[in-house]
């Protein structure tokens, strides 16, 4: 078999016509090259309507994305509890976090900008599309970030995250608990989309270029059959240096991002352990131990993923995606969350009331857990030490070992680990934690809870998720913030499943009648672009 | 100036929220919004320097 040699330094870089043309090879670089030729992949210039401010928030997006992939990075090489102990870590966690607060603040700019200068048309539905797809990942990038900070917020933010993802079945396979699954997803499944997304709203923006006015620019558009704003710029152009606007992008949202982590660092509030929880609410610890016991508490009565339980779960109307997705995390909350640890427990008295625990049956086990329970209700402040006299079994001495294990440090280990030496699944700790209601007390003072649109906030006096304003906002109002009737009941599935219809809307803005005129009547275009419309009118 | 708006504002202490109905809203996050309105309206309004043509 003889090779055909190619003199390759002879042809040139695009050939049409030859019989080369069939290859793969050959008819993805004529693509390449017919729709991205090097002059419009990095221009050195640009038409001369392009001239206003509201233009730099694209590549000040890009900018600000860069410094929280480099940020990111550094945190990743050290891992997750780096930033917890070292003073270096922690100012790196700080970049990261000012520059996600830079990225979606100079994100929503340049979307509302885009927004008003209709910048779908033309053929740029795609370019569109693409950015509001990279903004609601962008928001999924952000939420499994705040999932894995490994303290106080990203706590509480797994122990009510679950609830929404659960009622429409993703939590069954994405287990927001599961701080080694978020963790991965956040550093590599979503940089990964994320980044792909990215490069292909660029591309469409450089293939497309930039949309000119409205009415422009001879003023046809919208008229006649032909679209305008689709045809190549004739007129004047203005001189453009793609790589010195990204280096002064990157510079200015870097400096930025430096002085606010300098100034302000970032918050990291500790993490409850169930030793901190067991010490400061014994009496909560204990009633949640016995409604474990008794399958009363959170978690015994979810429903899917944790637990096989008939009629549980929020369902849409008769679509119950949380119950079609299936029990694919069990938990056995008495024995994972009670049982199993007391046995590992050297307190003498647990062996005994464990052996009386094991003896009985399933109904004996709940009836006594159960009117210990009750009566923990009626006791002064819930104090298990005032419990009136009762038929409890060995339930009273269960709990009380299992608070003494928990006040003495030796609980927190046997519950996270489960037994095993490497784990990263805080599934039965966090719902455990969930279940009492100390974890809530604490997020309701740092105004985290749901009904105080909490999914907005951030510990302390820091700026948080205010792109999350919209999804936190139906919790807030009727029907959905009353749990007395379905909607409120179901307000999880509910919520998102409109949340997904309005992300769609969001998508196929340009689509919607009404919605997609709102820029041409509102003439925000006419400050955009006044320069042009001054020159146009002037002649 | 950053040591004055470092001690001035401290984010790390109890947070402020306004109520508004039935929403709260963390006043640093109504901070970063009413910035982002004005850093919208000063992109619009502000001149842009006139390139080479």
């Amino acid at each position: 078999m003889t090779a055909r040699v190619v003199a390759a330094p002879e042809r040139p870089i695009v050939s049409h016509g030859s019989p080369d043309d069939q290859m793969w090879t050959s008819k993805l670089r004529h693509r390449m090259f017919d729709n991205l030729p090097p002059e419009r992949l990095l221009p050195d210039e640009q038409p001369a309507y392009v001239s206003s401010w509201i233009y730099v928030f694209g590549v000040l997006t890009l900018a600000a994305l860069a410094v929280i992939i480099a940020s990111g990075m550094v945190l990743a090489f050290a891992g997750p509890t780096w930033y917890h102990t070292s003073g270096v870590g922690h100012f790196v966690n700080s970049l990261h976090f000012w520059s996600v607060q830079i990225f979606f603040f100079v994100m929503v700019v340049h979307l509302w900008g885009k927004f008003w200068m209709a910048a779908w048309r033309g053929r740029r539905v795609l370019t569109w599309v693409s950015g509001a797809i990279a903004f609601l990942a962008s928001i999924g990038a952000a939420f499994t970030g705040y999932l894995v900070q490994t303290n106080f917020a990203s706590q509480w933010i797994s122990a009510e995250a679950k609830d929404g993802l659960n009622s429409v079945g993703i939590g069954a396979w994405f287990n927001v608990m599961d701080v080694g699954q978020a963790l991965l997803v956040h550093v590599a499944l979503v940089p990964t989309v994320l980044a792909l997304i990215v490069v292909w709203h660029v591309l469409l923006v450089r293939r497309r270029g930039v949309v000119p006015p409205i009415d422009g620019p001879d003023g046809a558009a919208g008229r006649g059959t032909r679209d305008v704003a689709a045809e190549p710029w004739r007129g004047l152009n203005r001189r453009y240096d793609i790589v010195k606007e990204f280096a002064v992008a990157l510079t200015v949202v870097s400096l930025l991002t430096v002085a606010l982590s300098a100034l302000w660092s970032s918050p990291d509030e500790k993490a409850i352990t169930l030793q901190r929880w067991a010490t400061a609410a014994p009496a909560d610890f204990v009633a949640t131990a016995s409604a474990e016991l008794d399958g009363s508490s959170g978690t015994a009565s979810y429903g899917a993923p944790y637990v096989d339980l008939k009629g549980a779960g929020q369902s849409i109307g008769p679509i119950n995606l949380q119950k079609w997705a299936g029990v694919r995390i069990p938990v056995d909350p008495a024995r994972q969350f009670v049982v199993v640890p007391l046995r590992t427990s050297l307190d003498p008295s647990v062996s005994g009331a464990l052996a009386q625990w094991d003896g009985a049956s399933g109904t004996q086990q709940v009836a006594w857990a159960a009117a210990f329970n009750a009566a923990l209700g009626k006791a002064p402040d819930g104090d298990p030490a005032k419990v009136a006299t009762g038929d409890y079994g060995p339930v009273p001495q269960m709990t009380a070992a299992l608070l003494r294990q928990a006040q003495s440090g030796a609980l927190d280990g046997p519950l996270a680990l489960g037994g095993r030496f490497f784990q990263t699944d805080y599934t039965t700790s966090t719902l455990f934690l969930a279940d009492g209601t100390y974890l809530e007390d604490q997020a309701v003072k740092e105004h985290l809870a749901g009904d105080q649109s909490g999914m907005m906030n951030e510990t302390g006096a820091y700026p948080g998720q205010e792109w999350l304003w919209l999804y936190t906002f139906w919790y807030q109002i009727k029907p959905f913030s009353s749990e007395a009737n379905s909607w409120g009941a179901n307000a999880d599935a509910i919520i998102w499943a409109l949340m997904a219809v309005l992300s769609l809307g969001f998508i196929l803005l340009p689509y919607i009648p009404g919605l997609r005129s709102l820029p041409r009547w509102v003439p925000v275009h006419r400050l955009i672009w006044r320069e042009w419309y001054r020159s146009r009118s002037t002649g | 100036m950053p040591l004055v708006l470092h001690f001035a504002v401290d984010l790390s202490s109890s947070g402020h929220y306004v109520h508004l109905g039935p929403i709260q809203i963390a006043v640093a996050n109504l901070i970063a919004i009413a910035l982002m309105i004005a850093v919208f309206l000063l992109a619009v309004l502000l001149p842009f320097p006139r390139g080479k043509r």
